[in-house]
């Protein structure tokens, strides 16, 4: 059965006003990262900016948003690289030797999977700062490991008990040891997991603000979130023209990521909301 | 009779369990200690019981962030339901360019909720902000002046720049939920002679619930924690009026009330897991 044309066309329609309002907003960032200082607002047409790019250079060595950027990715790839590895080992052992031990880790993991962070931040900072680990980036790589170990441990427990157990006795007869089973033959046919987990988890480690002013704070150790945030309370609401050129350069990395990663980023979205 | 050897592989899972031992649960539970004590970060702790609890509830102050927080909670996960679901239904169709509409509306999704904040401050902020002389070149005045200046103009701002960043989010579940629905089910229903209105209330609905329980779920437990967009757009104000319990946490902690706070996060805690508890049993009912 065919669809009136009207239909379709006003369908058509209403998903480009949607699409408009999504990008609307990043326009707009973009028109005031882009006009002079000394331009008076209500002035002229508003959606044409002065091209004024020297913002953008002036944004960049003011506001320490490189380094910012450099301490963002390597807090994200450690706390990957640490849930990844620590929670497929664990997946591995809860799926393939479940016992009282493993019974208990799971539950635990699970049965805090979701109280959120800000919950034990206060108790957590004391503790951090006995280990002398504020302000370092060590530090915030184990605070969000655990925040993102629950899903870790999840995905992968659900991911390595849908795989043949055949593979591991093959494995084992081979003498393989348990952790070289699960290193070079389930990890690597696990991908689509390892995928799921780090689209659900990765721009929630990068764009962490709620441990961030909590555990990074000295100028040269923040975060992303956290240098914008220091960077526009320092101007009390003026010079948006700088603000808005620095919030520019700091959305740019994920907006590249998702748009070069977005069909592996929908599906794998929708594997794993799905599966949980 | 064979002696069972202990199987070291099942300790695989250490490391996995340390880290988060160490770095969530260990402080999980020293919070409990913790709010039972007047400590201030720095000097002796004496135990005080339950009067942190007490003062809580008798702080106007934490009262209204109680409700701040639970009325963003609520209308956010109504609204990015409800929306998400519709963009959903929408998305569901065939047409052209319909890969690259669904990129777009997730794409505010993957930026931080702290940098949205931000922007919206720069399009909303009364005098300044863009929309506001958006709206005066059009000769609308009567739309603008009033955004964040009232506790309910704030929180309607705040509901929905939350409901704009997240609802790609939703629809994409929701997508995944109505994609998984078998064709013939509602086929059937349109043979037995269902309406549009009827194959969606008794069909789509029932068989998005998954879908529906998750979103729900996800969204309250999210919301109710809100910090990011709020440190942002608002700082909390005007006043105290826009503070949730989470960033009211934060200010104790740095007001050097330690313990004060840590009793706010047990108490937030329980606000959490009410959700958390009608979620789990919802799935054991349908096993």
């Amino acid at each position: 059965m065919k669809e009136k044309t009207g239909v379709k066309a006003a369908r058509i329609l209403v998903v480009v006003l949607i699409c408009l309002a999504c990008l609307m907003p990043f326009y707009i960032l973009l028109v005031l990262s882009l006009n002079a200082p000394s331009r008076v607002f209500y002035e002229g047409n508003l959606f044409v900016p002065d091209f004024y790019w020297q913002n953008y250079v002036d944004a960049w060595n003011k506001s320490r948003i490189g380094t910012a950027m450099l301490n963002s990715a390597l807090i994200t790839a450690g706390t990957l690289t640490i849930t990844i590895v620590s929670g497929g080992l664990a997946g591995y052992a809860i799926a393939r030797h479940p016992g009282k031990f493993n019974g208990f880790v799971f539950g635990l993991l699970i049965g805090c999977m979701m109280i959120p962070g800000i919950i034990n931040t206060v108790p957590l900072y004391v503790l951090m700062r006995k280990l002398h680990a504020i302000n370092t980036i060590w530090g915030m790589v184990c605070v969000c490991s655990a925040l993102a170990m629950p899903s870790a441990v999840f995905i992968y427990t659900t991911f390595i008990r849908a795989q043949p157990k055949e593979l591991d006795e093959a494995a084992a007869l081979d003498g393989c040891t348990p952790f070289m089973t699960f290193w070079k033959i389930i990890f690597p046919i696990i991908r689509p997991a390892t995928a799921s987990f780090v689209i659900l988890n990765g721009f929630g480690i990068w764009n962490n603000y709620a441990q961030a002013c909590f555990f990074l704070q000295s100028r040269d150790k923040q975060n992303i979130p956290q240098a914008l945030s220091v960077f526009f309370q320092q101007f009390a609401g003026a010079r948006w023209h700088l603000m808005a050129a620095t919030a520019v350069i700091a959305i740019i990395p994920v907006v590249i990521i998702f748009l070069v990663f977005q069909k592996q980023f929908i599906k794998g979205l929708s594997d794993g909301a799905m599966k949980g | 009779m064979a002696i069972k050897r202990f199987n070291w592989a099942q300790l695989l899972s250490l490391p996995a369990l340390l880290i988060y031992g160490v770095f969530f649960v260990y402080p999980l539970l020293r919070g409990i200690g913790m709010s039972l004590t007047d400590w201030d970060g720095m000097g002796s702790a004496r135990f005080v019981g339950l009067r942190n609890f007490i003062q809580f509830f008798h702080d106007p102050r934490a009262i209204h962030d109680i409700r701040t927080t639970l009325v963003f909670a609520l209308g956010s996960a109504v609204l990015l339901n409800v929306v998400g679901l519709l963009y959903a239904l929408l998305m569901n169709t065939q047409f052209k360019g319909k890969s690259i509409a669904r990129v777009i509306i997730y794409l505010p999704a993957i930026i931080s909720p702290l940098i949205m904040g931000y922007i919206w401050y720069f399009l909303l902020q009364p005098g300044r902000g863009f929309l506001y002389h958006a709206f005066l070149q059009l000769g609308l005045p009567d739309l603008v002046g009033s955004w964040m200046s009232s506790y309910s103009s704030a929180m309607r701002v705040l509901v929905l720049v939350n409901v704009w960043q997240f609802s790609g989010m939703t629809m994409i579940i929701y997508l995944a939920g109505l994609q998984s629905i078998p064709s013939e089910l509602s086929e059937a229903a349109k043979i037995d002679g269902a309406n549009s209105w009827q194959r969606f209330w008794r069909v789509t609905v029932p068989m998005l619930m998954p879908a529906i329980r998750i979103n729900v779920v996800t969204n309250i437990i999210g919301s109710l924690s809100v910090f990011d967009v709020i440190m942002s757009l608002t700082e909390g104000g005007p006043g105290y009026a826009t503070e949730s319990l989470s960033i009211y946490i934060m200010r104790m902690c740095y007001g050097s009330r330690t313990g004060y706070s840590t009793a706010v996060a047990m108490i937030l805690f329980f606000i959490i897991l009410i959700p958390v508890l009608i979620s789990m049993r919802l799935t054991r009912q349908k096993d």
